[in-house]
Order: C-alpha cells, then sequence, then structure tokens
C-alpha cells in the first residue's frame, strides 16, 4: 500500500497534465462538433460524410471514423484516436522512468533496501500507473460530458466510462510492455527501445489499413485491441474481449519483467556483455570543440539535434507528399469549405503547405524549445549550474549561451526541414517561391526563442514547473490559434498566441508587425530571464 | 596587515523555522588550512553556497581576498576552487570531457596536472560519467577544483566517499596546496579530519559559529570512548586505570573495561603496562556529544566562575 501511494506520489504530474489535456481535448472537440457539424439531420449527415472523405487520407496513421455524423462517433475519431497515442507515450516515459529513471536516481535501491521485493515493486508501479491512468481517462469522460451538454444534448454516462477504460487498458498494456524492454538494455538506450517497439506495433496496426501484407499481424498490436471498442459510436460499445486482451497482456508480461527484473544487476541490462578490457587514461579531452563556447554545448547536444532535424525533415517531407495527395478531396468536401476559406490564398497547394505543415512545425519547434528549458531546469536541480557558476562566468553569459545555443539549433533542425520541404515539393511538382520558403522557415527560429526566452525567464523564476507551465503555454496557444475559426474566437484572444505572431510566411510573406512582436518578446524574456537568474538563489 | 582569504561581517542567510545561518563573523588568512566543522544541516553548505555567490545571504556580507562574493563573483570564481557537497549528473559525458569542458571556461587547463591529479587518484578519465561510482565522482571534483592551481580552494566534505588511502592522498595534496601558497577552507563533519588536515578550525551548530580554535584547544576538547579487554583470569589494574589522568567513567565489567579519555592517551597505557591486553578498541565521540561535552563544561565553568 505504501509503495503505491508512492508510485501514485511519484507519477501525481504525468495523471495531473495527462488528465487536464484529456478532459481539454474531449471538452473542445465535443464542443466543436456543435460549431461544425451543424444542427439539423441533414447538415450533420452531410458533415459525417465530409469528415468520412477527409479521414480516408488519413487512414495510414489514425482510424476511419464510425458515425462521425453523431458527437459519439465524431469525438471517438477525434478525440479518443489521438488519445491512445498519447496515452502510449505516457506509458513509455512512465514506465522508462519508474524503472530505469528512478534507478539512476536511487530510488530503486532505496525501495529494495526497505525490504520490498521486486515482483512486488513492478506490481505496485504498474497499479499505480493503471489507476493515474483510470483517473486521467475518466477526465476524458468528464471532458467529453461536459462539452456535450454545452451543446445542449445528454450523452450516455455507461457508454463514456466505457471509453474511458478502453483507453486506461491500452496505457497499462503499454506501460507493463515498457516495463518488460527497458529490462533488456542499458538504462540509457531504454526509453528509446521501448519507443522503436512501441512504434512498430502502432505501424503494424495503422499500416495494416493500407498494406494489406500486414494484417496478418495485426494481432499483436495492441492498438488493434484498442481500435475494437468504440464505446461511444452509437450501436457500439466496449469490446469485453478486446479489453480484456489488453490486460491479459499487461499482466502477462509484467511476469517475465519481474522476473528480469529479479535476476538482473540494478543499474544494468538484463543481457550484459563484457566490456573490451581497455588501459585507463589519464588525459584531458584535447577535443578543440570543448574550448570553444557555445560549441561544446552543441556538440554535447549533438545526437538529439540529429535527430530533431532528422525527424522533422523527414515528416515535412511526408506532409508535403500528403499535401498533394488530399488537396483536392478535401476541397470538395463543402463542409470544410469555410474553414479552408480562412486560410487558403492563391495557389491552394501553398497555402495548404503554408498553413498544415508550417503550423505543425511551429508546434514541433515549441517542442523543440521545451527540450531546451527542460535540461536548463534539470541543470538547475541536479547541481550541474552549481559547478558551471564555479567557473568565472557570469549569469548572464549563462543565460545568454543557452539562447544561442538555441536559437543555432533550431535553425539546423528548421533549415534542414525547409530544405526538405523545397526538395520534396519540387519532386511532387509543387511550385514553391524559395524566398518565401526562406522566410518561412527562418521565421521559425525567432517563433522558437519565444518559447525559450519565456522557458528562460521561468527556469529562473520557478524551475520546477518550468517545463509544465511552458508546455501549457504551447499547448493553449496551438490550440488558441487551430480552433479560433472553428469556435469563432474574438481577434484578440488569437492575437494572445505565439502562433499567431508567426502569420502566414509561406503565402503572404513577412508579417512585420508580428515579427517586431516576436523579436520584442524575445529581447523582453531574455532581459527579464537574465535579472531573475542574477538575482536568485541557485539550486532552489 | 594582509588582506583576508575569506572574511564574513555579520553574515545570514534565514531559511525560517529556525533553518540557515545567522550573523557569522570569520576571517580565515592567507595560506591557512581553515577546517568548517559541524554536524548535518548546521550551515556549513549555505557558507560555502554564500562565498561562491550561489545563493544571496538575507543580511552581511562575504568577501573573498576583499572581493565581495555577490558583487564580484566573477572575480571571485577566479582565485577559487571548488568541491560541491554533491557532484551533479554529467551523464553520457567522459571524465576526460567533463575535465576540458569545465578547464574551458577557466581559460583552459594545464593537461599535465590534469594527468598527475587523476594518476595520483587512479581515476581512469575515459569512461562515461555515469559508469563512475561515488568515489570516483568525489575524485573528479577534486581534480576540478585543483586543476587551475587557483589561491583559494573551497571543498565542501570533499573526502565523503574516499577510500582511506584515497583520503591520505587528498591530505597530502592539501599540504602541497598549502606549502604551495594557497589558502584552503575545507568543510567536515568529521572532527579528526580537521584535526588532521587543518590549521584552525571553525565549529557551527545550529548556523551559528559556537567556537574558533587552534589545534591545540580542539585538542583539549576532544575524548576517546576506550574500550580494553583482559586476558581471561590475568590481574586488571582497575586502581591504575581509575587514578590515570584524564581518565573517567570507569565502568568494569568482568575483565573488560570501558572508560573515556581526555587529552593523550599516556597516562592509561601507563597503567596498563604489565597487564595481558587482548583487545583495545578507541572511538571517537559524535559531533552531537562533543558539543554536549563542550557546552555542559562552558556551563560548569561559568558557574564556578560566578
Amino acid at each position: 500500500m505504501v509503495m503505491l501511494l508512492l508510485a501514485l506520489r511519484l507519477g501525481r504530474w504525468g495523471i495531473a497534465g495527462f488528465g487536464a489535456v484529456a478532459f481539454l481535448v474531449t471538452l473542445l472537440q465535443s464542443a466543436g462538433f456543435y460549431r461544425v457539424a451543424g444542427r439539423t439531420e441533414a447538415e450533420r449527415q452531410a458533415f459525417g460524410r465530409s469528415m468520412s472523405i477527409l479521414a480516408a487520407q488519413f487512414s495510414a496513421i489514425v482510424p476511419p471514423p464510425v458515425r462521425p455524423d453523431t458527437v459519439g462517433g465524431y469525438v471517438q475519431f477525434r478525440a479518443f484516436g489521438s488519445l491512445a497515442i498519447a496515452f502510449a507515450i505516457w506509458a513509455l516515459v512512465a514506465a522508462s522512468g519508474a524503472m530505469r529513471g528512478d534507478e539512476e536516481r536511487g530510488i530503486v535501491e532505496a525501495v529494495l533496501a526497505a525490504g520490498l521485493s521486486r515482483p512486488r515493486m513492478i506490481t505496485a508501479r504498474l497499479a499505480g500507473f493503471a489507476l493515474g491512468s483510470l483517473v486521467a481517462a475518466l477526465a476524458a469522460t468528464a471532458g467529453l460530458l461536459a462539452g456535450v451538454a454545452s451543446g445542449g444534448e445528454t450523452f450516455s454516462a455507461t457508454a463514456a466510462v466505457g471509453a474511458a477504460v478502453a483507453l486506461a487498458a491500452l496505457g497499462v498494456c503499454c506501460y507493463s510492455l515498457t516495463t518488460l524492454l527497458v529490462q533488456l538494455t542499458s538504462a540509457r538506450s531504454a526509453t528509446v527501445f521501448a519507443g522503436i517497439v512501441l512504434l512498430a506495433l502502432f505501424l503494424i496496426n495503422s499500416l495494416s489499413r493500407t498494406f494489406d501484407g500486414l494484417a496478418r499481424w495485426r494481432w499483436l498490436s495492441p492498438f488493434h485491441y484498442y481500435e475494437l471498442s468504440s464505446p461511444l459510436v452509437p450501436g457500439g460499445g466496449l469490446d469485453a474481449r478486446a479489453t480484456s486482451i489488453l490486460i491479459t497482456i499487461a499482466l502477462a508480461t509484467a511476469v517475465p519483467a519481474a522476473l528480469a527484473f529479479s535476476f538482473r544487476d540494478i543499474g544494468s541490462p538484463l543481457f550484459r556483455f563484457p566490456a573490451r578490457a581497455r588501459p585507463a587514461s589519464f588525459e584531458m579531452s584535447r577535443s578543440p570543440v570543448w574550448r570553444v563556447p557555445i560549441v561544446r554545448d552543441l556538440y554535447e547536444r549533438r545526437i538529439s539535434l540529429l535527430v530533431w532535424a532528422a525527424g522533422l525533415a523527414a515528416l515535412s517531407a511526408v506532409f508535403v507528399v500528403l499535401t498533394k495527395t488530399i488537396v483536392q478531396p478535401l476541397l470538395a468536401i463543402p463542409a470544410l469549405a469555410a474553414y479552408f476559406a480562412f486560410f487558403l490564398k492563391g495557389d491552394v497547394y501553398t497555402s495548404f503547405l503554408g498553413y498544415i505543415w508550417f503550423g505543425f512545425a511551429q508546434l514541433l519547434m515549441a517542442g523543440f524549445a521545451i527540450t531546451h528549458v527542460a535540461r536548463w531546469s534539470a541543470e538547475d536541480a541536479d547541481g550541474r549550474l552549481d559547478l558551471i557558476l564555479s567557473s568565472p562566468i557570469s549569469r548572464v553569459r549563462v543565460v545568454v549561451e543557452r539562447v544561442i545555443v538555441l536559437m543555432l539549433g533550431a535553425l539546423l533542425v528548421a533549415g534542414v526541414s525547409g530544405v526538405a520541404v523545397g526538395v520534396e515539393a519540387h519532386y511532387q511538382a509543387i511550385e514553391l517561391d524559395g524566398r518565401r520558403l526562406a522566410q518561412a522557415t527562418l521565421l521559425l527560429v525567432p517563433f522558437t526563442l519565444v518559447f525559450g526566452a519565456v522557458g528562460a525567464l521561468l527556469a529562473g523564476w520557478i524551475p520546477r514547473a518550468a517545463v509544465a507551465l511552458l508546455g501549457a503555454f504551447a499547448f493553449a496557444s496551438y490550440l488558441i490559434v487551430q480552433l479560433g475559426p472553428i469556435f469563432k474566437l474574438p481577434e484578440w484572444a488569437e492575437d494572445l498566441s505565439a502562433f499567431k505572431l508567426y502569420g502566414q510566411p509561406l503565402t503572404a510573406g513577412v508579417d512585420q508587425t508580428g515579427l517586431v512582436i516576436t523579436l520584442a518578446i524575445v529581447v523582453g524574456g531574455l532581459a527579464a530571464s537574465a535579472i531573475v537568474m542574477q538575482g536568485r538563489d541557485i539550486g532552489t | 596587515m594582509a588582506v583576508a582569504a575569506i572574511g564574513t561581517s555579520k553574515l545570514s542567510k534565514d531559511y525560517g523555522m529556525g533553518r540557515g545561518l545567522f550573523e557569522l563573523d570569520l576571517r580565515v588568512e592567507q595560506q591557512e588550512v581553515f577546517g568548517f566543522l559541524g554536524p548535518n544541516g548546521a550551515g556549513k553548505t549555505t557558507m560555502i553556497r554564500c562565498l561562491m555567490g550561489l545563493i544571496r545571504p538575507t543580511a552581511g556580507s562575504a568577501q573573498v581576498f576583499g572581493l565581495d562574493c555577490l558583487h564580484d563573483y566573477v572575480a571571485v570564481k577566479r582565485r577559487v576552487g571548488y568541491v560541491p557537497g554533491d557532484m551533479p549528473q554529467f551523464g553520457s559525458l567522459r571524465g576526460s570531457e567533463v575535465v576540458a569542458h569545465l578547464g574551458a571556461m577557466r581559460g583552459g587547463a594545464d593537461l599535465k596536472v590534469v594527468r598527475n591529479l587523476a594518476e595520483r587518484f587512479s581515476l581512469d578519465l575515459s569512461r562515461r560519467y555515469r559508469e563512475y561510482s561515488s568515489g570516483n565522482k568525489q575524485k573528479l571534483g577534486i581534480v576540478l577544483a585543483f586543476m587551475h592551481r587557483p589561491p583559494l580552494l573551497i571543498l565542501d566534505e570533499p573526502t565523503s566517499g574516499l577510500d582511506p588511502l584515497n583520503q591520505q592522498e587528498f591530505y597530502k595534496l592539501l599540504k602541497e596546496a598549502r606549502d604551495g601558497g594557497a589558502t584552503i577552507f575545507l568543510s567536515s563533519h568529521i572532527l579528526s579530519e580537521v584535526e588532521h588536515a587543518c590549521d584552525r578550525v571553525g565549529i557551527i551548530r545550529s548556523g551559528r559559529l559556537v567556537r574558533i580554535a587552534d589545534l591545540d584547544e580542539l585538542h583539549s576538547i576532544r575524548f576517546h570512548h576506550v574500550e580494553l579487554e583482559f586476558a581471561p583470569g590475568a590481574k586488571v589494574p582497575i586502581a591504575a586505570i581509575r587514578s590515570a589522568a584524564g581518565v573517567e567513567e570507569v565502568v568494569v565489567d568482568g575483565h573488560i573495561v570501558r572508560c573515556t579519555v581526555r587529552g593523550t592517551f599516556e597516562p592509561l597505557l601507563d597503567a596498563i603496562r604489565g597487564a595481558t591486553v587482548t583487545n583495545l578498541v578507541s572511538h571517537e565521540p559524535s559531533l552531537e556529544e562533543l558539543f554536549l561535552e563542550y557546552y555542559q563544561e562552558s556551563a560548569s565553568t561559568k558557574a564556578l566562575t560566578n
């Protein structure tokens, strides 16, 4: 019981954060349904047909909707589809953190030293996550019911709870799988290894909708069993057998996970190859990269920078291909015409790419900035900043160097993706203005710096909550811009979003006012964070 | 009069609820090895973090070589080598890269000095930081503090995690640094360590500096718990032990004698000369015991004076 409480305490921020996201997503999607689907039966059926055509273009990622002309079918498709991915990511991070992260922090040793057996520890952590994910999933239920109530309708609470149960079961299954997988590798590569396996299981299921050859392997994927339930759809329900299979997989993988954990050394993987004997070295590194400020920090982050650059480039190329294939079918959907009229100006492909890809790229670049802010906060908490500041460098220089590293990293990541967009657009015969593409790409850098500057301020002010607050700021900014046209938000509300400042540079060129405001926020944020950093106690 | 290596004036850092550092006045001369002794939570690390300019004092001030620790902190750091109380995380960086990184932030480190320090402590710099044991992390901290040969070393419990051999090597390093002209400010909660390494000792308790003592004074306030085991059937010289100078609280349990010894062991050793002692164990008192003893002594002295 004590261990269960400890598990819940250690995971409280995840439960609160994912609960809040789940609530907001279902609330906004269900409330948004009444805005975009119309009120009459005919309007909703037309909307449902449009959604089905739209969703067919994305069937490689999300399952096709069932009865999207109803609020239940729409929310099942729009909210619970993406929440499944979010819960799987949460399970991955939580399980690898609980098993290997806590091991590095010494928490596992302390718990085991208190007399708890390893299998009981795994059981308690799994039970803690199960409870937490159920709470977060029930928040999604609450959001759905509140959103439906805002539309003046009612919805079956049993069905809504059923959706939460299916979501929690998927989360627990992914958690248990990750718990097993992270036993097999070193702590350093545990999350990546488990992430690759979970991604493969996700893709087996999602791509099997497009590639028939994969269909016979679909049974391997937990996401397949999750999709068999559609409790929100009229006539659908919670598939008890599929949900039981998810729970059975969770329990069945927990057993070998507990065995593997029992057999391996703490701090080591289950299978460990003997290290090659080599003579000890007493020499300091002579690599010139360590001598140059900024360069040494970029060098230290080289792997993550390369992953970000390659990932964004690949995604941008996929978006260009999608743009070529889905624009015309989408334009044929009457219900979406008003939505597209909001941003389609001039060439449709360019407009679509400018809005959809560069909108998504902004979100990713905000995420890139958040990873940097997370590191700044961690440096403060784990004492590395103490040691950095024991060198004769000023605190202001620390802030400035951090932001320059972020700027150069953003330039690299955005630059590579810009080149990928240009090259792929050329192959897809989409004519892009090179100058505009360069502007749109380069503008991602000051946009990223907005989050860097706000993050630097938060990291100096309340380092422990900086990442959560900045993440909430990014999420809210993105939602305002994405849902503004649907909910017809007033312009002043949309102006509060950092994403609005970016404008539509691919179609309309640089928004001078937006750029000036962006730069002002960056400079102001940096100045404020330098002042805060100068006056604060380090490590508190 | 030469400027002090470290000087504080009414230095206070109040964390509330009686925790922190209160009105600390201290002067550490150049080329002095100054021990800062106190139990856990007494305020040693708070004092050091004030000196390093990492936290702002609530009141008072601190100077290093006449430079204000808060306002001239960059200039202060040029003169300081620092071992933190807890070594931070450097993840997958190798020891050699951590040294190069932090060395470059100081404008470069001497390759020979680094090699010499790493060899002395048998610290393999080619290994990744995350693979280091806590003792090796501490050794790396020592290398980082000493590699630029600073005129002032501020060391927060630098021997924690070091094995006895490396502790001895560290004490030698301290002596060499002092002989080379450096000033050393060393915090510890181990009496024998500061006694072994320091010229003077400041004793801190509950955030207040209760005493600054030189080595002779330190010897006078310290004592040992001793347990003597005599061979079965052998004569136990109880009377001689009880009458030996500095021997108190004698308790006899069969052929085992327990007592407290103040000052030197010579009177006790004289008392048991000729007897067959099969075992002799001496325990150093904890700091709390020492403080208790010290305060009782102060109170009784005050009562006698009155």
